[in-house]
């Protein structure tokens, strides 16, 4: 099983720090506006988020696997709710590497794997180096040519 | 390269004039309020200008439509600025349904959609071509996508003769079967499959009799009732609350909205809800009873095609080679008389919102579903498996925790309205041990030979049908509960798209070991599917979607 970058965890941790950030925000406009909130509260709500956010995201990353099996692609991730899915590489449609501006900035990408599928038709693998994800990405494809299926959905 | 029916041209043309003369009457209204020299008087002249150059338009994207058959795709061309045109190649089709609504009925007119996996919407529609080309073009698109797939000398043989006959499809209802049918004697073998030994092209599967009809419209809720009756409330509010004070009167209600007492009030809002219930309900029915009004399934080579309703005509056709799942659907009322309905689905987007499922048979006695479903899919009588046992005690706790949400509402009612006794809520948890129960006792898998067969729901109780070789992915699900019980979810996608109202298939709650030795069935019989049908497509068989 192949574990994702470890910097992805910094990418997570960004991404909790804005969600307090909009929350402290929002706790500011209450203050100001509507009822007034405790200075001390407002910022253990927020320090409560953010270590949560982050614990959220070491863990997350902890669980989060990937590999490449005989028939299939199969990934194991979640914190709440964990999931294993295969998805065999007949079913993948189209393969795409995608980067944000943040995944740039840390020199990530990320590759999403789509299947006709109604529910989880895309799944998405972050925090891979580019490198990695382009190969993967070439992998995938070749596998999913290779093992083509003429049922025409 | 064809046209459409020549009163396409008059309907775009009203369509387009209709839609072009708000253009200058909105601009000239706007702009005469803010320059002088812009008078309100030019209205009328502008209105006609703005009509005429719509009905113009219309007339010229008329001109502009064209769509052919080709040996390969069915082409469209259509845009009267900007130029698209459109090829789809017959081994991507879906289905090819045919419309009719009561004006076209009487006109002899119908709207045609393709329908491809991809996309929201239909690939390709033509608005308005004469009920015959619209027949021959279905019957065409479907003989094509027949002939991509198939390249067994059988097949060609039976294609050969049916090209010696001139426009065979003929359309259902000139069945020679249809004069005997009467309403009151329906002949038990109507609905049994069989074999229709005068035409060998069109076998007749089902056809929905007049009780099966008005048993089904009875025991059928359609949201879109609520949805109608909601809106229709919405525009004539006024009259709609007079007429249900008035209907209120009688056993006691307010003489009218403004004077009541509490008690007077109690009585409307009671008389109310029941007028309300009982009109969605007839609505409901209406509606199911005008939907599938004399439905009928055949199978042509191929593909299944069906026709229903009774001011709006559908006919349409489902390729069998494109058919992703099946499923059983029941109602505890439907249970009780021992009925059942049948829906196949496919990737394509259907006639109906409901996505890509189509009803194949809406309402038969349960046996015969079952084993129409059976001859459908080749699946074995399954012998469910229940989940855990655990999981019956933890429907029971999140029942528990509902009707404890519902308990505390209660009392926070109370706290701010005059509502005594707040505790009699509590009642709600007596119905939590049957809920649990029932939720329980209809849950059940069977993980077959060929197929995996899931069911689920207690109100609206689905026996999904899926073939290994439709899974497109499989996924083990285990929230941070049901990993403290050892429990797990199986969620099996397939490319149908029904998923708005109708959610994936998922065995819930069965024991993890359970759910990865499915997980892992479900992968290597893909495969193995796979191989096979793979083999079978060299040696020049055709093999069915199962």
């Amino acid at each position: 099983m192949e574990s994702l970058h470890p910097r992805i965890r910094l990418l997570w941790i960004a991404q909790t720090a804005i969600l307090a950030a909009v929350l402290g925000a929002v706790l500011v406009a209450v203050d100001r506006w509507l009822v007034p909130v405790p200075t001390a509260g407002l910022v253990g709500i927020v320090a409560v988020a953010a270590v949560l956010g982050i614990a959220y995201a070491v863990r997350l990353y902890q669980i989060w696997q990937f590999e490449l099996q005989g028939d299939a692609l199969y990934l194991e991730r979640g914190v709440i709710t964990f999931v294993e899915t295969a998805v065999p590489f007949v079913r993948v449609q189209h393969v795409d590497t995608q980067f944000g501006p943040v995944e740039r900035t840390l020199g990530l990408s990320s590759v999403v794997v789509y299947t006709a599928g109604s529910r989880n038709a895309d799944v998405r693998i972050p925090g891979l180096t580019p490198d990695r994800a382009r190969k993967l990405q070439d992998t995938l494809r070749e596998l999913a040519v290779e093992s083509e299926a003429d049922d025409a959905v | 390269m064809n046209r459409l029916h020549p009163f396409s041209a008059v309907v775009y043309a009203l369509r387009y004039g209709l839609l072009w003369l708000w253009v200058p009457f909105f601009l000239v209204t706007a702009l005469a309020g803010t320059v002088a020299a812009v008078s309100i008087a030019w209205l009328p002249v502008v209105t006609a200008l703005g009509f005429l150059f719509g009905a113009a338009y219309g007339i010229v994207y008329y001109y502009r439509f064209e769509y052919g058959i080709t040996p390969d795709t069915f082409d469209v061309a259509s845009g009267v600025v900007a130029r698209r045109s459109r090829e789809i190649p017959y081994r991507r089709i879906q289905n090819v349904d045919v419309r009719q609504g009561v004006l076209q009925r009487v006109l002899g007119l119908a709207v045609v959609t393709v329908e491809t996996a991809g996309g929201g919407n239909s690939e390709a529609a033509l608005q308005l071509v004469s009920k015959s080309e619209a027949d021959r073009l279905q019957h065409q698109i479907r003989r094509r996508t027949a002939g991509v797939d198939a390249d067994d000398p059988d097949r060609a043989t039976s294609e050969a003769s049916e090209d010696g006959r001139p426009l065979d499809d003929e359309p259902l209802d000139e069945q020679p079967s249809r004069v005997d049918r009467t309403p009151e004697t329906p002949p038990a073998s109507e609905t049994r499959p069989r074999r229709e030994p005068t035409e060998p092209s069109r076998k007749r599967l089902f056809a929905l009799d007049s009780r099966e009809l008005l048993l089904y419209s009875l025991t059928t809720l359609r949201p879109a009732a609520l949805a109608a009756v909601g809106f229709l409330f919405f525009f004539a509010t006024d009259t709609i609350l007079d007429f249900l004070v008035t209907l209120s009167q009688p056993f006691g209600g307010p003489q009218d909205l403004q004077t009541g007492d509490t008690q007077s009030y109690g009585v409307l809002t009671v008389v109310s809800m029941i007028n309300g219930i009982v009109i969605t309900y007839l609505v409901s029915v209406a509606y199911t009873f005008a939907t599938y009004y004399d439905f009928r399934l055949g199978r042509v080579d191929e593909d299944f095609v069906y026709e229903r309703g009774l001011l709006q005509r559908y006919s349409g056709s489902i390729p069998a080679e494109k058919v992703q799942s099946v499923t059983i659907t029941d109602n505890p009322l439907q249970r009780l008389i021992d009925y059942a309905g049948l829906w196949v689905e496919t990737a394509g987007y259907g006639p109906d919102s409901s996505g890509g499922s189509q009803s194949a048979v809406p309402m038969a006695r349960a046996a015969h579903v079952h084993r129409f479903a059976e001859n459908l899919t080749h699946v074995e009588t399954p012998a469910f498996a229940s989940p855990s046992p655990i999981a019956r005690r933890r429907y029971l706790v999140r029942y528990s925790l509902i009707a404890a949400v519902v308990v505390a509402a209660a009392l926070a009612l109370a706290q701010v309205a005059p509502l005594e006794r707040w505790y009699l809520a509590a009642v709600v948890f007596a119905a939590v041990p049957p809920a649990a129960h029932l939720r329980y006792v209809h849950l059940g898998y069977y993980v077959g030979e060929d197929h995996l067969v899931i069911r689920r729901g207690f109100w609206r109780r689905r026996t999904t049908v899926i073939p290994y070789f439709r899974i497109q992915t499989v996924s083990t699900r285990r929230s941070v509960f049901q990993r403290r019980l050892g429990i797990a979810s199986l969620v099996v996608d397939t490319a149908s798209s029904r998923t708005l109202f109708w959610d994936t298939p998922t065995i819930y709650d069965v024991d993890l070991e359970d759910a990865r030795g499915a997980h892992r069935t479900g992968r290597k019989r893909l495969q193995s599917a796979l191989r096979e049908r793979a083999r079978a497509d060299d040696a020049g068989f055709s093999v069915d979607f199962t």
